[in-house]
């Protein structure tokens, strides 16, 4: 079971590129001067490996936030580092940079970070709920600062930022690609490279710290890399929801395995989760793509609920 | 060993104490007296810099060694994982003991519930399994808050054998079962609010005159053993 599921995944990730409004001739993608050359390897290609790696990355750093904070609500998202990436990326659209706006989303999400660590360490009783909540404000401080850039832009501008809100797996070209590969493989080695602070700071962080572990600076060290790689992906591909939410859960759920176990699942899962979300956001026949974080919350939700609800009835 | 000096917070008042190499220690006190308060900062969990263990200064010590000097056995099991399951759980505990962990669970007769989640466990199999956690952690000072309480008289008759064995290296046992604390015969220390009452050898706690003094007429001497007077 396990393995048809490995095979069949492989198979999607294979044939995703192939797929889409516009057919791919398969006997032209080696002809460099056809249509199909440019379509499967500068458009297609690119984009499943964004979708995949995005969407590991995401899944990834939920089921990091989620036993970190002890909080099954918490998502990539929770700590406003994405609210800082769009707030960077809004206020690139509406002053007019438009080509920096990855740049701007990453310093956002950069300042985040910084401003979310230099006040926790400030406080004396240093806990994981504190961050939590100071991260919950400055997401609420962040939505006000958009309003503000909604109110500042013009129409034109308004669309492209609410656009962006909804998340966008839009690439063109591999280079784009590039630093989602790189950040959530790093992300990926830090948390199979701390696999046994997780799985102490997973029985208590008394007892962590009992057992020896420097329990802030692990904490520290895995929610920075979470944020930095969050940060990369949202100034990329916008704030896609519900992959660090639900998939991490699902996983649980069919898996029934502590968490230190599932990292490498989570993240091989999560990206083909996202593969399959933007697939079939491709494939609907609208005129236009259907925005991916429609897809990923039309289908996680209801099957998130069924598995809550088959999980009572045993 | 353990020195504390003058160590008071909200809850704990003026605190100073010092157990030398070598000596068990048994922690008296009515509920709320501060004695779970006092062993977190004895280990650190509590942030202090009065605290001296080995003759070292508890805040310099570095995390590994900390957990070589000192571990601190709560009254209940608090795990946050769903699955995690009683040998893993041992695994992740075993540090400096030479036992190994089938060890462990066979002197224990922890054999049955091994492959078990710990939140499945039962309060007292939870008991044993923290016992069994300590033994493995094999830290040189090792502090349980009480560790016979939720125990059937036959557990409770294996833990007291496993405290007084020499698995466990120096200890500390927060109690209120005064025939454990008297038959243990460990040097007492007694607190009352947040301070300490009494701190002496075993003997002058037993005096009938301290106990009066101490418990009024709650306690009553029968053969050896103490009761409650119902």
């Amino acid at each position: 079971m396990k393995y048809l599921f490995i095979i069949l995944s492989i198979a999607l990730l294979l044939t995703a590129p192939f797929f889409g409004q516009i057919k791919i001739n398969l006997f032209n993608i080696g002809d460099m001067a056809s249509m199909d050359y440019k379509l499967f390897w500068d458009l297609r290609l690119p984009r499943v490996i964004v979708a995949f790696f995005t969407g590991a990355l995401l899944g990834l750093s939920g089921l990091i936030f989620q036993s970190l904070f002890r909080n099954p609500m918490s998502t990539p998202f929770t700590l406003g580092v994405a609210s800082g990436a769009t707030l960077g990326s809004a206020f690139a659209i509406v002053f007019g940079l438009v080509t920096l706006v990855p740049v701007f989303g990453f310093f956002g999400a950069l300042l985040t970070i910084a401003i979310l660590f230099s006040i926790t360490s400030k406080l004396k009783g240093y806990d994981t709920s504190s961050l939590l909540l100071v991260g919950i404000a400055l997401s609420f401080f962040y939505s006000a600062a958009l309003m503000i850039l909604f109110y500042l832009s013009q129409e034109s501008q308004s669309y492209e930022i609410v656009r962006f809100t909804m998340g966008s797996l839009d690439v063109v070209g591999i280079r784009h690609a590039v630093p989602v590969i790189i950040v959530s493989v790093l992300l990926l080695f830090m948390s199979l490279r701390y696999k046994n602070e997780i799985k102490l700071l997973l029985t208590s962080y008394d007892n962590a710290f009992l057992k020896g572990v420097e329990v802030r600076k692990i904490n520290t060290i895995l929610l920075v890399s979470v944020s930095i790689a969050v940060g990369v992906a949202v100034s990329i591909t916008g704030p896609i929801g519900f992959v660090g939410l639900i998939v991490p859960h699902i996983l649980k759920a069919i898996y029934k395995k502590s968490a230190d176990k599932l990292l490498l699942v989570t993240f091989f899962y999560s990206g083909i989760f996202l593969v399959g979300c933007d697939l079939i956001a491709r494939n609907l026949g609208t005129s236009s793509d259907v925005p991916i974080g429609v897809i990923t919350s039309f289908l996680g939700a209801p099957f998130f609920i069924y598995l809550i609800i088959r999980r009572e009835k045993i | 060993m353990l020195k504390i000096n003058h160590f008071s917070n909200a809850i704990l008042s003026d605190i100073n104490f010092h157990l030398k190499e070598n000596e068990n220690l048994i922690l008296l006190g009515s509920n709320g007296a501060g004695k779970s308060t006092l062993a977190k900062v004895a280990c650190g969990i509590i942030y202090s810099d009065k605290v001296e263990l080995f003759g070292e200064k508890l805040e310099h010590l570095c995390a590994k060694r900390r957990a070589e000097l000192i571990n601190y056995v709560p009254p209940k099991l608090e795990i946050f994982d769903d699955y995690l399951s009683l040998r893993e759980y041992l695994e992740l505990s075993r540090l400096y003991s030479s036992l190994s962990v089938d060890e462990v669970i066979s002197i224990l007769n922890l054999d049955a519930l091994a492959d078990k989640p710990c939140k499945t466990l039962s309060n007292g199999e939870q008991q044993l399994t923290m016992l069994a956690s300590s033994i493995l952690h094999g830290a040189k000072l090792t502090i349980f808050d009480e560790p016979t309480a939720n125990l059937d008289p036959k557990k409770t008759l294996q833990v007291y054998e496993m405290l007084k064995s020499d698995v466990i290296k120096n200890r500390v046992i927060i109690t209120h079962d005064l025939n454990l604390a008297h038959k243990l015969g460990y040097k007492i220390l007694s607190m009352q609010e947040g301070k300490i009452e009494f701190f002496d050898e075993n003997k002058k706690f037993f005096e009938v005159s301290n106990l009066e003094k101490l418990f009024g007429s709650s306690i009553k001497h029968v053969d050896g053993y103490f009761a409650v007077n119902l």
